[in-house]
């Protein structure tokens, strides 16, 4: 390993050193603002240092290439928001809070490996990293059951899919005797027919493994108790940097094996977006608790992206990526008010705690407004263009009944999102609810989001240019 | 300084966002209200000096900021297009926004919606700014329904009456029947000519369609849809006089100066359209002749001040309609321009006035306020002379004797047209008299309660100058527009009058309407009263009060026929298809929803379940 692979690997350094560097501070004395402060660095000092870091081939195991980098970026970002939805959602609860922070640092580390991992090993590697921080993450606060329960569900699930993944890449090994994406790709070029009895079962089991992590249709069933047990903030590191990081590593994995090169895998995907989109909207329907609205909404979306996905080529990864942001952008920003309007001892994730939030607390109704109708794909927003794209790259290849499809589930989609901002609007029922307790960081992150969220709606050429610079390094 | 263009709608649209979504104390909204829009109209004159001093190529500028999405051949760029008429719009819409923030200041001093007051008007302002700016038809029917949404918003501004509410409702679906018919013509331009940038557009349009094309008219006809739900014309004007329901600035700024002309303003931006299908154009002629006949009719007899300013407003629209109909563009401009002056004024100090008198707005129990109200009168004096086109000093004597010497001399002009204007002239004069003596003259009625401040007396004096400066620029005012919209003038030969005996003929009748008016109202009651006594005058007055029963036949005509329908038409098959489906949704979520039952092992056993269907797949299929 060369000094020019330790640079780099500097993204990665930086947010494996400044978890080191939490554990070490709570050691020596527990500081809430100073582990904090330790976390944000780090997730700052790796952001900025995507934009030096010269990208290299480091060992088989990982490609840190442009498009990896592009998701280092946005996965510091995305956990940047996530620490600082914690830092006010924590302090006022009465728990230790230093463990959080090095955690979240483990499992951004876990999902940037992922995106950048063109290599089984890698691949199951940074699984494992993501999944075991986000077990204790899910189970953070200890002493209540739901947590508890979506904590065990999380990790029996997601190790039994962890064991389909492995005997899944054992198969792929057996057949083609190699793990590196790269070198799938090759063999399977220079052998027209292979012997596919092992190698399809073999990509199927994978796809068990990934779809699980993306909570994709059957293997999604997990995702509402989950999202609901979960503390708000973890809710939003699932929702987004865990499926990111997966969702990264499946377009390398897709574009750079050459697996799509077989119609039965094709099939397997086209049944897991179909299945993903309508159940996934079809479960949110009359849905009463906003937290399990949002967990079925994410699959839809998920199934959104595979429509993309299989498009493939420059058109299809571009909208992939870009989905991907906005999707970021928007489940964070939802989750961000979840955040906020969250008491002590319970999330706000009833419908009825939003009721006449408008009356409440206008500014904060709207930006919620604002997120659900980029969910829903309304014009002006990141969302619209998102959709718009992946509508583009599907009606370029043809793919009319995925369209088709695509246009019916979102118009379930809407019925949902349409609900929650018709009861932010109503009278409130209950005058005396509690006040919930004022968060700057919070704010500070959902203006952020709503910023961009618009800017992206109507002036998305910056991020279209860095996509497809990114992408450029992919295929 | 061209490139500062962007500024001009931008600095509104952030101060609007600002005041809608940050608290601030009363006199700092009001700061940012009013300098944001100064900001807005500085710059637009930093602009206009930078045109005259060095006339870009072509006579125009285009500011191309970002490309919004790209599909094909759909390209809609955001990006603001100056050439002398949008020019000449954008100077006069920041500046009297400006004078009415300024007036609304005080006015709206003792309101509970003081920020959202502003933050509506500088949306307004915003909005309307980028209507005019725009480049491509679909940013401007962006502007054009961000204007109408304020509208709306402003009518409805004292919501708490339901009576406003349904105003501002009744604006807003009688405008969406023009929206729609716009919006269909926008389609039918991009289908056949496949663009929407206006000046690609109208060089495109002759290449493709001869004189008198089926699709051209159709483009021109659905145009004039929109503009005149907009602009408040034959058959859509009904919404227009409830909009009075909003505060008085408001009034004074989206109903009378600027939004109600934005169907003026998009007609002559797509005049080229029109000279490729003369019966549009025609009709266009029509619509605006019919119109400020009717609307001056049903001015005459109402006793609402500002209800009598609604119908002049929507009759002087008619006579920018009837120039734009027979070619004679330019002088509809002109008539936007010295409107814009002298209706705002009216309806500035119209609201002195009603303020004055504590919310009165009967113009039959005021009276006298000549000597109490001195700023007011004398304001409101030279503006209503403007309005009825007193000659040789007014700014509206020149517009609209230049538009009636276009209505018979103008390519598609007739002598039929000049004597409807003709008569309008005499129903303007009558009409703005009547008023001024009712409300300045004879004795007084009501006690003045408040003197109006400097904020709202300052406006009214500058527009007042304006109201008799505007006209004299009518020479170089035309020249200047000469590039972006020239004069359309018939063959010689056609024209059986001098333009000097048009507007003589039109001071008679301007003195004529002037003594009627004092004959009638000021000089004794009884004989104005003796008219409606009789049972066919009654009926007449009420008929023309009632808007020529316009809201009448609306409503036996369209809206219970289809409240009817909609009712006995509950349970249909197509209902019953739609409704199924929502029935289907539902049980397909009840269905579904069992999947979820919470249990670890039933999800293992999907993941399980799903992972050898997935291997069936790949090996069987």
């Amino acid at each position: 390993m060369t000094a020019s692979d330790m640079l780099a690997l500097l993204p990665l350094l930086l947010i494996a050193g400044s978890s080191v560097a939490v554990l070490i501070a709570a050691a020596v004395g527990r500081n809430h603002a100073v582990a904090f402060g330790l976390s944000l660095s780090g997730l700052a000092a790796s952001f900025c240092s995507v934009f030096f870091v010269p990208a290299t081939q480091v060992t088989a195991l990982l490609d840190i290439d442009g498009y990896a980098l592009f998701f280092f970026g946005l996965i510091s970002a995305a956990s940047f928001a996530v620490a600082l939805l914690a830092y006010g959602y924590l302090r006022n609860r009465d728990i230790d809070k230093e463990e959080f922070y090095v955690l979240l640092l483990v499992a951004t580390l876990g999902a940037m490996i992922l995106a950048a991992s063109s290599h089984f090993a890698s691949f199951f590697l940074g699984l494992e990293v993501l999944s075991i921080a986000l077990y204790a993450l899910i189970a953070y606060f200890g002493d209540r059951p739901l947590p508890v329960e979506a904590g065990i569900k999380y990790l029996v699930l997601a190790a039994s899919s962890a064991a389909f993944l492995l005997f899944g890449i054992a198969l792929v090994y057996a057949d083609l005797g190699t793990m590196d994406f790269a070198r799938i790709e090759h063999i399977l070029a220079a052998n027209p027919n292979p012997n596919l009895t092992l190698l399809l079962p073999g990509v199927a089991l994978v796809v068990t493994g990934i779809g699980f992590k993306l909570a994709l249709v059957p293997f999604h069933m997990w995702t509402p108790d989950v999202y609901q047990g979960a503390p708000a903030p973890v809710t939003a590191f699932v929702a987004t940097v865990s499926k990111g990081g997966m969702f990264a590593l499946l377009l390398r994995y897709f574009a750079q094996s050459g697996i799509n090169r077989f119609a039965p895998a094709l099939l397997v995907f086209t049944i897991i977006a179909i299945a993903s989109m309508l159940a996934g909207n079809l479960l949110a329907l009359l849905q009463s608790n906003v937290k399990r609205i949002l967990a079925y909404s994410s699959i839809a979306h998920m199934g959104y992206l595979m429509v993309a996905l299989e498009v493939g080529g420059a058109i299809g990864a571009s909208a992939v990526v870009f989905y991907l942001v906005a999707y970021f952008i928007m489940t964070l920003g939802a989750f961000a008010v979840v955040t906020v309007l969250s008491a002590e001892h319970r999330d706000a994730d009833q419908m009825e705690d939003y009721r006449g939030l408008f009356w409440r607390r206008p500014v904060l109704a709207l930006v919620f407004t604002a997120m659900l109708l980029s969910l829903a794909g309304i014009p002006m927003t990141a969302g619209f263009l998102g959709k718009f794209y992946i509508l583009a790259a599907g009606a370029a290849a043809g793919s009319w009944a995925l369209i088709l499809i695509l246009v019916i589930a979102s118009t379930i989609g809407l019925f949902y999102y349409l609900r929650i901002v018709v009861i932010l609007y109503q009278q409130p029922g209950d005058a005396n609810q509690p006040l919930p307790l004022r968060m700057p960081a919070a704010s500070l992150v959902l203006a952020a989001l709503t910023v961009i969220l618009v800017w992206l709606g109507v002036y998305p050429s910056w991020m279209l240019q860095a996509i497809h610079t990114a992408i450029g390094s992919l295929l | 300084m061209l490139g500062l263009l962007w500024l001009i709608p931008a600095i509104p649209f952030a101060s609007a966002l600002a005041l809608a979504v940050l608290r601030f104390p009363r006199k700092v909204v009001a700061w940012i209200a009013v300098s944001s829009i100064a900001a807005s109209s500085i710059i637009s004159l930093l602009v206009t000096f930078s045109f005259l001093h060095a006339p870009p190529a072509g006579n125009a500028y285009t500011e191309v900021l970002w490309t919004w999405m790209r599909v094909g051949d759909f390209r809609p760029e955001i990006a603001f297009y100056l050439d002398p008429l949008s020019l000449i719009m954008v100077v006069v819409v920041a500046f009297v926004s400006f004078l009415i923030h300024l007036y609304s200041t005080e006015f709206m001093a003792g309101d509970d919606g003081y920020s959202r007051f502003f933050a509506y008007m500088n949306l307004f302002v915003a909005s309307m700014l980028t209507l005019l700016l725009a480049n491509n038809l679909l940013l401007l029917y962006l502007g054009w329904e961000g204007v109408g949404l304020c509208s709306y918003l402003l009518i409805g501004f004292w919501y708490r009456d339901p009576e406003n509410g349904l105003a501002g409702r009744k604006a807003f679906i009688v405008t969406r029947v023009g929206d729609t018919a716009m919006l269909i013509g926008l389609f039918l331009l991009f289908h056949d000519l496949g663009t929407l940038n206006i000046q690609e557009l109208m060089q495109r349009a002759p290449q493709h369609w001869h004189l008198g094309a089926g699709a051209a008219v159709a483009a021109g006809l659905l145009l004039l849809g929109g503009a005149v739900g907009k602009s408040a014309q034959l058959p859509l004007q009904t919404w227009l006089p409830d909009a009075m329901a909003g505060p008085t600035p408001v009034s004074a700024l989206i109903h009378a100066a600027t939004m109600v002309t934005a169907g003026v303003y998009l007609i002559a931006r797509t005049h080229v359209l029109y000279s490729l299908a003369p019966p549009a154009q025609f009709a266009v002629a029509v619509v605006g002749a019919a119109t400020l006949l009717i609307a001056g009719f049903s001015a005459l007899t109402q006793w609402d001040l500002k209800r009598v300013l609604a119908y002049s407003t929507i009759s002087q629209i008619g006579y920018m309609f009837l120039a734009l109909g027979v070619g004679a563009w330019p002088a509809a401009i002109l008539h936007f321009m010295t409107h814009a002056f002298f209706k705002a004024l009216l309806f500035l100090a119209a609201g002195v006035v009603i303020q004055a008198l504590h919310e009165e707005h009967n113009i039959f129990r005021m009276g006298g306020l000549r000597k109490k109200l001195p700023v007011a009168f004398w304001t409101f004096l030279i503006a209503g002379c403007s309005l009825a086109g007193l000659p040789l000093i007014t700014a509206g004597a020149f517009s609209k004797d230049w538009i009636l010497w276009g209505a018979a001399s103008a390519a598609n002009g007739s002598m039929g047209f000049w004597i409807v204007a003709l008569i309008g002239i005499l129903l303007t004069s009558l009409y703005t008299f009547r008023m001024i003596f009712l409300v300045f003259f004879g004795e007084m009625h009501s006690e003045v309660t408040k003197k109006p401040g400097m904020a709202m007396l300052i406006p009214c004096i500058v527009l007042a100058f304006l109201s008799i400066a505007g006209g004299y620029v009518k020479t170089p005012f035309a020249h200047f527009l000469e590039t972006a919209l020239p004069w359309n003038a018939a063959a010689a030969g056609a024209v059986h009058i001098s333009e000097i005996g048009s507007e003589t003929v039109a001071g008679l009748v301007f003195l004529l309407g002037l003594v009627l008016a004092y004959v009638l109202f000021l000089r004794s009651r009884s004989y104005a009263a003796s008219l409606t006594d009789n049972a066919a005058g009654a009926a007449l007055h009420r008929f023309w009060f009632s808007d020529w029963g316009m809201d009448w036949l609306y409503d036996r005509l369209l809206v219970r026929p289809y409240a009817w329908a909609a009712r006995i038409d509950k349970g249909d098959l197509i209902d019953g298809f739609y409704s199924g489906i929502a029935e289907l949704n539902v049980l397909a979520w009840r269905v579904l929803g069992l999947t979820e039952s919470g249990r670890l092992r039933w999800y293992a056993a999907g993941i399980a379940a799903g992972s050898i269907i997935y291997i069936a797949v790949v090996l069987f299929l």
